[in-house]
């Protein structure tokens, strides 16, 4: 019962937060609604005791990821400057897609959630297991994709080092500070 | 082996217990107990504050060869209480041109934050709120929400100071709690758990920071300057350094707003500390030594949160105390401590510490008649 | 410019340790003891952690001596019996009276005249001697201290040294009112003069 009150609660919240973070005109506000979101979902997560998803989920979307948009945001944009929809066109096509996209997903849903409802036990997810999985090598156990990502961020570091670089060239020291 | 324990709370929260569930429904007893722990927790909160407010102000002028506050109360003591009802009866201004909604939430963001992590302390035997599985993990969690609420004062401000008092608290934080992650990563591959009351009853015989030696050391080292650095004070308080933003981030907020964030602050550095105290310092657990059965009673009839907060407090010395030896750092020396320094060392220190727990080579291993916890 | 290029190039030499060998005999700051110039960069790296936490904890042992210093803040008003107020403080105007509640002053006016923004009012009153002889003596010798700047010509001035300006700082009042002084004392006289004496003389009893 009080689960239910609980899930309704952030269903809500997501549900509105979700609108709220599309139709509003200020990009700033777009993010922190984005954010409510995301702490919402986290609080799903909760609810259904799987509290190693709900932690990632706060520190990598809500702790990370949010503080990467809002810090992009602060250096992209005035204060107080405030989106204007030109083309509507943009807007039918992006309703469409989110349409057809709530279609396939509310299929896939409908059709696996007894599935799905065996998965959730409502046991606490033991971190052992977890890591064991993560790292191992047996069936249903993944270090081959954990390490290939990885090594593919590891790659996007490189090359984002490599772009941002300033060239240095022997001869002359770098003369920027001096000044 | 069983002690006596006269001073400790868990008869008291046990009986509490068990009068709830006799005489409740489970929902209304659950309901109940939440709301009290609840209650417990801010009131907490809010004496830590106060008293933490109290503390700093006296070490501080200490150090700077003051008396400190000395005029209400005995020793000033009173003092922090009448500077919380000043705050709280003062205006809370409104300003023009501000997002408002942004701006009144920014508080909540940070308190928030604050109260999430501090729910997780074990403060002592059974006197913790939350205890998770993955416990290290959510006060990294918790802990990260709070500079969104910082990021958002300063921009929500509509203030050229509180917007790079924001800017550079972003920098910082994201930063830094990388360090702060990876040093408290390094403890748990050391004592194979997440959960904080585990990681506390591990260290019955030996602290983590002496089992593990010295990536342990490198790791308790490494998380004090990053979570001081977290906090925003001592050398690295570039968020709102005063000679240069006003007050940074917070420039622009009065009366309870303010005291959220000032109140959050002292509260993070507590958190600090009593993080650091429960993952390297055995928390809440007596100084024990295996074998001498009089001097284990004797340090057990010591209650466990007075042992926590004797650590806790011993912490929170050294993070004043490095905060009024050093000068505020700039902002490029800042981010070169963090991305040159600290994380490469806690990366090497990580790799360290499994090879060193592959390898056998802790002090529990070394020596298990003195320091393991099994026979 | 030019100059400016010129500052330029000599930091660059300076900097540049490799090739000249002025530098080698400044000890590079903060670390001592071996040469840092032809180190490998990664001891270098490693023996500048090391130098940065010794220079770190000389500093955290600064202010641990600081801590337990003897504190030298002057708790005023506990301390009242032992304050030093400097002799040249100058707080309130007083007017020396003696023994028989005699004073100096023979209202000339010259200090109310020298004050640059009239704080002091010199109220004389004419009186008829004994021996017939008309006489201007001090009737009232307001000081405003809420006025006063404290500028010490009133003192100065005085040509017969009846002013000076106390220790006493404690002047703070409730009322504004309570500040405008009187500096002689009620039923009080000019001292009178000594009989013209040779210095001498007059020290000799």
């Amino acid at each position: 019962m009080a689960q239910q009150i609980i899930f309704y609660i952030l269903a809500l919240a997501i549900a509105v937060f979700s609108i709220l973070a599309v139709t509003s005109k200020r990009v700033i506000r777009s993010a922190t609604y984005l954010l409510f979101v995301l702490l919402a979902t986290a609080g799903l997560f909760l609810l259904l005791n799987y509290h190693y998803l709900f932690a990632v989920q706060v520190t990598v979307y809500a702790g990370g990821i949010m503080v990467l948009f809002i810090m992009s945001i602060f250096l992209t944009h005035k204060p107080g400057d405030q989106f204007i929809t030109r083309m509507s066109w943009k807007v039918r096509s992006s309703a469409f897609l989110a349409v057809a996209g709530l279609v396939l997903c509310g299929y896939i849903i409908v059709k696996n959630v007894t599935r799905v409802y065996s998965y959730i036990n409502g046991n606490e997810l033991q971190m052992q297991d977890l890591g064991t999985t993560m790292m191992g090598t047996e069936k249903y156990q993944y270090l081959l994709p954990f390490e290939v990502i990885s090594v593919l961020l590891l790659a996007c570091i490189i090359g984002a080092i490599l772009i941002a670089r300033k060239e240095k060239s022997p001869m002359n020291p770098p003369q920027g500070d001096m000044d | 082996m069983n002690y006596s324990q006269p001073l400790e709370l868990t008869g008291i929260i046990s009986t509490l217990d068990t009068f709830f569930r006799n005489n409740l429904t489970p929902f209304w007893a659950t309901f109940i107990e939440g709301a009290l722990i609840l209650i417990a927790i801010l009131a907490a909160y809010a004496i830590i504050a106060l008293a933490l407010i109290y503390i700093e102000r006296k070490i501080t002028a200490f150090f700077q060869s003051r008396l400190g506050p000395n005029r209400l109360g005995k020793y000033g003591v009173i003092q922090s209480i009448a500077d919380m009802v000043k705050i709280l009866i003062k205006e809370i201004i409104q300003i023009n041109d501000v997002d408002k909604f942004l701006f009144y939430a920014a508080p909540f963001f940070v308190i928030i934050s604050s109260v999430l992590t501090f729910g997780a302390i074990p403060f002592g035997m059974g006197l913790q709120a939350v205890d998770f599985k993955i416990g290290i993990i959510y006060v990294i969690a918790a802990s990260s929400l709070g500079v969104i609420g910082v990021l958002l004062a300063g921009w929500s401000s509509n203030n050229k100071y509180s917007m790079i008092g924001a800017m550079r608290s972003g920098a910082q934080f994201v930063s830094y709690e990388l360090s702060a992650a990876f040093s408290l990563m390094t403890i748990v591959v050391l004592s194979g758990t997440m959960q904080l009351s585990e990681i506390v009853e591990n260290q019955r015989y030996a602290w983590n920071l002496f089992n593990g030696h010295i990536p342990a050391m490198i790791a308790f080292v490494i998380y004090l300057i990053s979570g001081h650095a977290e906090t925003n004070r001592g050398p690295f308080d570039l968020p709102e350094a005063e000679g240069e933003l006003t007050a940074g981030y917070h420039t622009e907020y009065s009366g309870l707003q303010f005291g959220f964030f000032y109140l959050a602050e002292y509260l993070n550095m507590f958190i600090i500390a009593a993080v650091a105290t429960t993952v390297f310092l055995g928390g809440w657990m007596p100084i024990q030594i295996k074998g001498l059965d009089a001097f284990n009673q004797v340090m057990w009839y010591i209650p466990s949160y007075v042992w926590f907060f004797a650590k806790t407090g011993v912490l929170i010395f050294l993070s004043l105390w490095v905060r009024w030896s050093f000068p505020r750092m700039r902002i490029d020396l800042l981010l070169n401590l963090e991305w040159k320094y600290l994380l490469p060392i806690n990366l090497v220190n990580i790799l360290l510490m499994v090879l060193m727990v592959l390898a056998g080579w802790t002090l529990s291993d070394w020596f298990p008649g003195l320091f393991a916890i099994a026979p | 410019m030019l100059k400016f290029h010129f500052i330029r190039k000599i930091f660059f030499i300076l900097l540049d340790t490799n090739n000249f060998k002025i530098t080698q005999n400044i000890p590079p700051s903060g670390f001592r003891g071996a040469d840092i110039n032809n180190m490998n960069p990664f001891i270098k790296y490693i023996s500048g952690i090391f130098t940065a936490v010794k220079s770190l904890l000389g500093g955290m042992l600064v202010t641990w001596r600081e801590l337990w210093r003897k504190k030298v803040t002057m708790q005023y008003p506990e301390n009242r019996d032992t304050l030093v107020i400097s002799d040249r403080w100058r707080s309130e105007l007083t007017m020396p009276h003696d023994e028989n509640n005699e004073h100096a002053c023979t209202a000339c006016g010259i200090c109310m005249i020298n004050c640059p923004n009239g704080t002091i009012n010199v109220i004389s009153k004419t009186i008829e001697t004994e021996d017939g002889k008309k006489k201007k003596i001090l009737d009232k010798h307001i000081w405003d201290y809420g006025m006063c700047t404290f500028c010490n010509l009133c003192v100065i001035t005085c040509p017969s040294d009846a002013i000076i300006f106390n220790n006493d700082f404690e002047g703070a009042m409730f009322d504004r009112s309570k500040l405008v002084h009187q500096l002689n004392k009620p039923g009080s006289k000019l001292r009178e003069k000594k009989p013209l004496t040779p210095k001498g003389e007059q020290k000799a009893p």
